[in-house]
């Protein structure tokens, strides 16, 4: 392939429900600003995933949607194959869940997920419904700088609460909302990035956006700002939290 | 009044909704609909039964077009008569209760009905016919899935074995919530916007599509053989006969309201009028609730459009006039714009390429994050109206604007603009 990076976007007709095209559009955006030419393969259940995408990006969907999805991804096997040879993965809300050990299906039952993220999904007693804010954490090991530095912004819409494993980092602590349902929101595992933030995550949050193709191409790229985008998360974060 | 041969109860609860919607209006708090339905059925839960009985001719749902759809199959229907019909979509049951109580007691309904109430209306009403337009993914900070509404459909027409049933073929939820029924007109109204139906409603398996054809792999399900249809160039429809409709005559624009008018037209006959005397009917109307309406506000003259979703926004934006005439897109997440405008992303912005957007609403700036990276030039402006308001060059010596708008702000414009 010719271009500098190639993104994936995994099944948008099963998920992809809440704008998640944008994450796709937002990483071509972005790789643009940072000189960067990209390729986004907009890959449909019953196309094989490629095994060697640099970015695979996963979104969020309806709950028989979700189940279908994992099955195919299941089936087809290159996700795995992918996440175990360390390529950048965001996955949203349907698509984080179904990473983990197990998330519940549309009667609420237990159904297997890929078990590529150590995290388990549970309902929430009460559907999360409405904007999200977050801070970010510091790293896991204190002597390396913390991935991200600027608040993350979103709006979540989900049913499930997910508790993360030892091995997993939150992305975030929760400001505003519910998120994982713990004080926490999103999961961070080696290059694995899932969250409850839509809206879609990397419009409003580019800074994970920058994170996923700095692994993807393996450098230090530096921060761009651009001012619709700063306008834009100034006015939620004033809305939100007030600050 | 329809006060003749009402329960004494009912009777009642009228006389004390409208006194409640005549104290609201006189204090300035709205137009009073809502009040006085509240206030009706408190009073009398049964109102809507006693004052439906034996005179609702359709009901119409779905996520896009039952406005536009109701308004054309009432017109049609004032051939045999006259008709009742909510005066401004409003199709909750208080709106559909006063609707019921202001009119005629003789004339016939056709009503709007939101997709979720429908099947306690269709309880309520008893109709002749419904019609089902299209589902789609709509406010989904608040609405249901998809998939569930069409269950509760299903359901629905599983105890209304009689009813008459005109169903868009084309759109996989809507044959499902009707594939079992007995007596169903097909139509094959189109579906621009597919991505909420990839996955089979019946068993969870990814349609096949082949243009306007589906059908499931995995249980087996496929699209009706279609009883009507809409074709394209010119926008006609066809009848079971092979008889043909021209609809390039018709006062509302686009191809989705030449789909309404066929779903309307496939109703008309369903209901034993005549289709073509319908379509004449048809014709006259251009303005819809506001909807397609030019209104003087401020400086400008604005055509107002509603949209929704990304299902409705798809189509709104093949209306537009072409490049390089610029266009008002106004963005709000109140409650009932719903909350989330991530689906902004969904809605083909590009179409608009080589004209410049006033972007506006309480959202101007998603909206204006999202024209960025579709390279689409674009002005954020606070309040175009204004008249200091740094509008693209020539905008204000266009005998007209285009305004698409998302609900509150399309309510609104349309409330403080004067008609044009
Ligand atoms: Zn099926």
């Amino acid at each position: 392939m010719s271009a500098d990076l190639t993104i994936a976007a995994i099944y948008a007709d099963l998920l992809g429900t809440y704008g998640d095209n944008g994450n796709a559009a937002t990483l071509l955006h972005r790789a643009r600003l940072h000189g960067l030419s990209a390729d986004v393969i907009s890959i449909q259940p019953g196309d094989p995933v490629p095994s060697q995408a640099d970015i695979y990006l996963l979104g969020g969907g309806e709950d028989t949607a979700q189940t279908a999805a994992c099955s195919a991804l299941r089936a087809d096997g290159n996700i795995r194959t992918a996440a175990e040879r360390g390529a950048a993965i965001l996955a949203i809300c349907a698509g984080y869940q179904l990473f983990g050990e197990y998330f519940p299906d549309s009667t609420g039952t237990r159904s297997p997920g890929l078990g590529l993220l150590d995290i388990r999904t549970d309902r929430l007693a009460q559907r999360a419904v409405g904007e999200l804010a977050a801070a970010p954490v510091p790293a896991a090991d204190s002597t390396e700088p913390p991935l991200f530095s600027e608040r993350f912004t979103g709006y979540e819409n989900h049913a499930g609460g997910t508790v993360r494993g030892p091995s997993v980092q939150p992305l975030g602590r929760v400001l505003a909302g519910v998120g994982n349902g713990d004080g926490t929101e999103g999961s961070v595992s080696g290059h694995i990035i899932g969250s409850y933030l839509h809206g879609p995550c990397l419009v409003r949050n580019p800074e994970i956006a920058d994170q996923l193709l700095r692994w993807a191409v393996d450098r230090e790229l530096p921060a761009l700002e651009e001012q619709a985008v700063s306008e834009l998360r100034a006015e939620r974060f004033r809305t939100v939290l007030g600050h | 009044m329809a006060s003749g041969k009402l329960p004494w109860r009912t009777r009642s609860a009228l006389a004390a909704g409208r006194a409640a919607s005549a104290l609201s209006r006189a204090t300035g708090r709205g137009e009073g609909m809502v009040i006085g339905g509240q206030v009706i059925l408190r009073i009398a839960p049964e109102a809507i039964a006693d004052l439906a009985r034996n005179r609702v001719a359709a009901l119409v749902s779905a996520t896009n077009g039952k406005t536009s759809t109701t308004r054309l199959l009432a017109s049609s229907l004032e051939q045999a008569g006259p008709v009742v019909s909510q005066p401004t979509g409003a199709n909750l049951s208080t709106g559909i209760v006063v609707a019921l109580s202001d009119a005629d007691p003789t004339a016939r309904a056709v009503l709007e009905v939101d997709e979720l109430y429908l099947p306690q209306i269709m309880q309520q009403t008893a109709p002749q016919i419904i019609l089902l337009g299209n589902l789609s993914r709509d406010q989904l900070d608040r609405m249901n899935e998809v998939a569930m509404i069409a269950r509760r459909w299903r359901d629905m027409l599983a105890q209304h074995p009689d009813v008459h049933v005109v169903a868009n073929a084309d759109d996989p939820m809507i044959e499902f919530a009707a594939a079992e029924h007995a007596h169903v007109s097909w139509v094959a109204a189109g579906q621009a916007w597919a991505s909420d139906s990839a996955v089979c409603a019946e068993c969870g398996t990814l349609l096949r599509r082949d243009d306007a054809d589906w059908s499931c792999p995995g249980c087996g399900r496929r699209r009706p053989p279609p009883n009507w249809s809409l074709l394209a160039d010119p926008w006609r429809a066809v009848d079971p006969a092979g008889r043909e409709y021209d609809l390039s005559q018709l006062g509302l624009p686009g191809r989705f309201n030449a789909a309404n008018a066929t779903m309307a037209l496939a109703a008309t006959a369903a209901l034993g009028a005549d289709p073509a005397v319908g379509l004449l009917r048809m014709q006259s109307v251009d303005s819809v609730s506001g909807r397609y309406g030019v209104f003087h506000v401020g400086a400008l003259n604005i055509r107002l459009l509603l949209a929704k979703n990304p299902a409705g926004w798809t189509e709104l934006l093949d209306i537009m006039p072409p490049a390089p005439t610029p266009v008002i897109i106004t963005i709000n997440s109140d409650y009932a714009d719903g909350r989330d405008p991530s689906w902004l992303w969904d809605v083909p912005f590009e179409k608009l390429r080589g004209r410049t957007v006033v972007a506006t609403g309480f959202r101007r700036r998603d909206l204006a994050v999202r024209l960025t990276q579709a390279n689409i030039d674009h002005v954020v402006i606070d309040n175009p109206y204004a008249p200091d308001a740094p509008l693209p060059p020539g905008m204000r010596d266009l005998p007209q604007v285009d305004c698409a708008a998302t609900y509150t702000a399309f309510q609104q414009l349309r409330t403080s603009g004067v008609p044009a």
